[in-house]
């Protein structure tokens, strides 16, 4: 099994890609897919995978450079990654590799090179295309699918991985229509939000025939350095004052501001997280209830929310549900932060269940958070809810 | 109503306004001073606050700026973006800046989609400036490296997205490169062309498709930066 490297991605796949099996990222014009692509590379290739590159559109030392702007250096994997230069014949350049395409715009001259170099490399390697539209502009749109469908099977025989990067540009409507139905084993569209501009980028798996998994559309982020991160725009954190919003806040941000907008009556917290493959923006509201206006204001749009009460005050807890309510909170997932547990007197998760009467399935966190205690928990566990998987 | 004007007077007096989400073809021979008319495009748009995102194929992204300085013409640099197609290919290290951008090659059509689309949302979601130029500088170099069919295509997402967005795109053709069926296949894409013609050492210019009857045609000359029209 080869892992793609994506955060969420590869538990969506149910592990990865097993051994044989074709994937393509289906890139709409415009937007980083091709990062997809790196990243993948990068990270097999720090597993000590063996992997080819097909590089279509730039000399194989570019190439390698630009993985350098997301901090990763491929360089230093020289010996386990192999390159078939299909680029430098292209524009009338000497090639220093072993595995050189010597008529680029002929799709027989690809598919010989292909061949051997899956032949000679160990089994289970990742082959990866790293420009199949620029395959397909060159040697056309019929040809490059029927060579597409020998490589895949190729791939299979030798155990191979094999992977492609193709910019889905207004082909035949055929031509686009077989790339995502029957010509791979899983295809992964990346798309963009696009109303005047594309102001937002997302994943989806369009299919996977290994996986039963249903997978949701993630919104992505492309951080330099860093790569590719699941991307949350709004996690709320609501509950009474004085339970710990912004102490929670402050701990969990890179960067966090608090923004007095209404005088100096009330805070409002912004905060920025990135943790283990994911990116989010969190908010929190003022916990008054003159200010209940205000929290319906700012709590469009999220996704998520972070219900934070003080463990040892279950007296306001009547006033964290009403909260809840404001937020609209049981439409969207959350969960209960138990804050303060360092305190004498701080309820147990089971007892503020206890109190709450809440489904077993909503998650309560103890934490400290003054001193981080549980915070990136709570935050792992309210991702989880968010991206789902089943 | 909102529109764009190419600073360069007689032609904008013919024209009266350019529609946004107009895509525009410049083609001439060589040597006919379409880099300075399209820089003189590019100045104008800046100028009157709107944003500006040149993909340069001849000369690095560093020499574009340059031109402007060069000239004591002076930008609002956050304003401006670059795609420089060129400097990957030169062998050299090097890192993207603020303002340039660079894609790998001029076969990197996807590098060049991404990088254009990565100016345009900044310069509309970050900056909010609603208006912004796209100059390609120019198919032709795109041209020797992909077939028709190929950039055409590119275009065919591009100046969608130029009209999507209001934008301005302005695409720069030399004459003579391709053959006529090549340019006739690209016109079907572009609302209005510059057309530049040369006799006898004399350049003339005119628009057509920008106004209900082509302008007439004017002699010019490139006078440092400027581009000066007689008659
Ligand atoms: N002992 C303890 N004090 C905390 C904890 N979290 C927050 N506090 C303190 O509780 C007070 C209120 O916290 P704050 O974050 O401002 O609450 P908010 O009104 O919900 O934003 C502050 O004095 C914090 O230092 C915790 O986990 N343990
Ligand atoms: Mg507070």
């Amino acid at each position: 099994m080869a892992q793609t490297g994506i955060p969420k991605l590869d538990e969506y796949l149910n592990g990865g890609i097993p051994k044989g099996k074709s994937l393509i990222y289906f890139n709409h014009p415009g937007v980083e897919g091709d990062v997809f692509g790196m990243q993948t590379l990068h990270h097999n290739l720090a597993k000590g995978v063996t992997c080819v590159y097909v590089t279509s559109s730039s000399n194989p030392e570019t190439m390698k450079d630009q993985f350098s702007e997301f901090g990763w250096d491929i360089h230093q994997f020289d010996d386990k990654l192999i390159i078939i230069d299909a680029y430098s014949p292209l524009i009338g350049d000497l090639s220093n590799e072993n595995y050189v395409v010597s008529d680029p715009e002929s799709i027989d001259s690809m598919t010989e090179m292909m061949n051997r170099a899956m032949k000679e490399v160990p089994k289970g390697s990742i082959i990866m295309v790293g420009s199949l539209s620029t395959i397909m502009d060159l040697c056309g749109e019929e040809n490059t699918l029927n060579a597409v469908k020998m490589w895949n099977k190729m791939a299979l025989v030798r155990d191979h991985a094999i992977i492609y990067n193709f910019t889905a540009w207004p082909y035949e409507e055929n031509t686009l229509n077989s790339m995502k139905d029957n010509i791979f084993n899983c295809v992964i569209s990346v798309g963009g939000i696009a109303e005047r501009v594309i102001f937002g980028q997302y994943f989806g798996v369009l299919k996977a025939d290994w996986s039963e998994i249903e997978a949701r559309s993630m919104l992505f982020r492309v951080l330099r350095p860093g790569g590719i991160k699941i991307y949350i725009p709004k996690i709320l954190v609501t509950g009474p004052f004085n339970a710990g919003k912004s102490s929670l806040i402050h701990s969990l941000s890179t960067r966090a501001v608090s923004v007095d907008r209404l005088g100096t009556t009330i805070a409002l917290d912004h905060g920025h997280i990135d943790h283990q493959g994911f990116s989010a923006d969190i908010f929190g509201t003022p916990g008054q209830e003159r200010f209940d206006p205000i929290i319906k204001m700012i709590s469009g749009e999220a996704m998520g929310i972070f219900l934070v009460v003080d463990s040892t005050l279950p007296k306001d807890f009547v006033r964290a549900k009403q909260m809840l309510d404001i937020t609209k909170g049981y439409g969207l997932p959350y969960i209960i932060v138990a804050n303060k547990q360092d305190l004498p007197g701080a309820l147990s998760v089971d007892e503020i269940r206890r109190h709450f009467n809440i489904p077993e399935d909503v998650p309560i966190i103890p934490t400290i958070a003054t001193s981080k205690e549980g915070i990136f928990e709570a935050f792992e566990v309210l991702v989880e809810k968010i991206t789902g998987g089943n | 109503m909102e529109s764009y004007s190419l600073g360069i007077e007689k032609l904008d007096e013919n024209i009266n306004g350019i529609r946004t989400g107009s895509n525009i073809m410049i083609i001439g021979p060589p040597m006919s001073g379409k880099e300075t008319i399209v820089n003189n495009i590019v100045y104008n748009g800046l100028n009157e606050g709107e944003a500006a995102v040149i993909v340069t194929t001849r000369e690095p992204g560093e020499s574009v700026v340059d031109w402007f300085s060069y000239n004591n013409l002076e930008i609002p640099i956050e304003h401006l973006g670059i795609v420089d197609c060129v400097t990957k290919t030169l062998g050299v290290p090097t890192s993207d800046t603020a303002t340039i951008r660079r894609a790998s090659s001029p076969v990197d059509l996807t590098g060049i989609g991404v990088k254009i689309s990565q100016f345009l949302e900044d310069f509309w979601m970050k900056q909010n400036i609603q208006k912004t130029r796209l100059c390609i500088n120019s198919l032709s170099t795109i041209l020797m490296y992909s077939n028709i069919q190929t950039v055409f295509r590119f275009l065919h997402v591009f100046t969608g997205r130029v009209k999507a967005s209001g934008a301005l795109g302005i695409y720069v053709v030399e004459d003579g490169m391709h053959d006529e069926q090549a340019i006739a296949t690209l016109k079907q894409l572009f609302d209005g062309v510059i057309e530049i013609r040369q006799e006898s050492d004399i350049h003339y210019i005119r628009t057509t498709g920008m106004s209900q009857k082509p302008s007439d045609w004017y002699e010019y000359t490139i006078e440092g930066a400027k581009i000066v029209l007689k008659g």
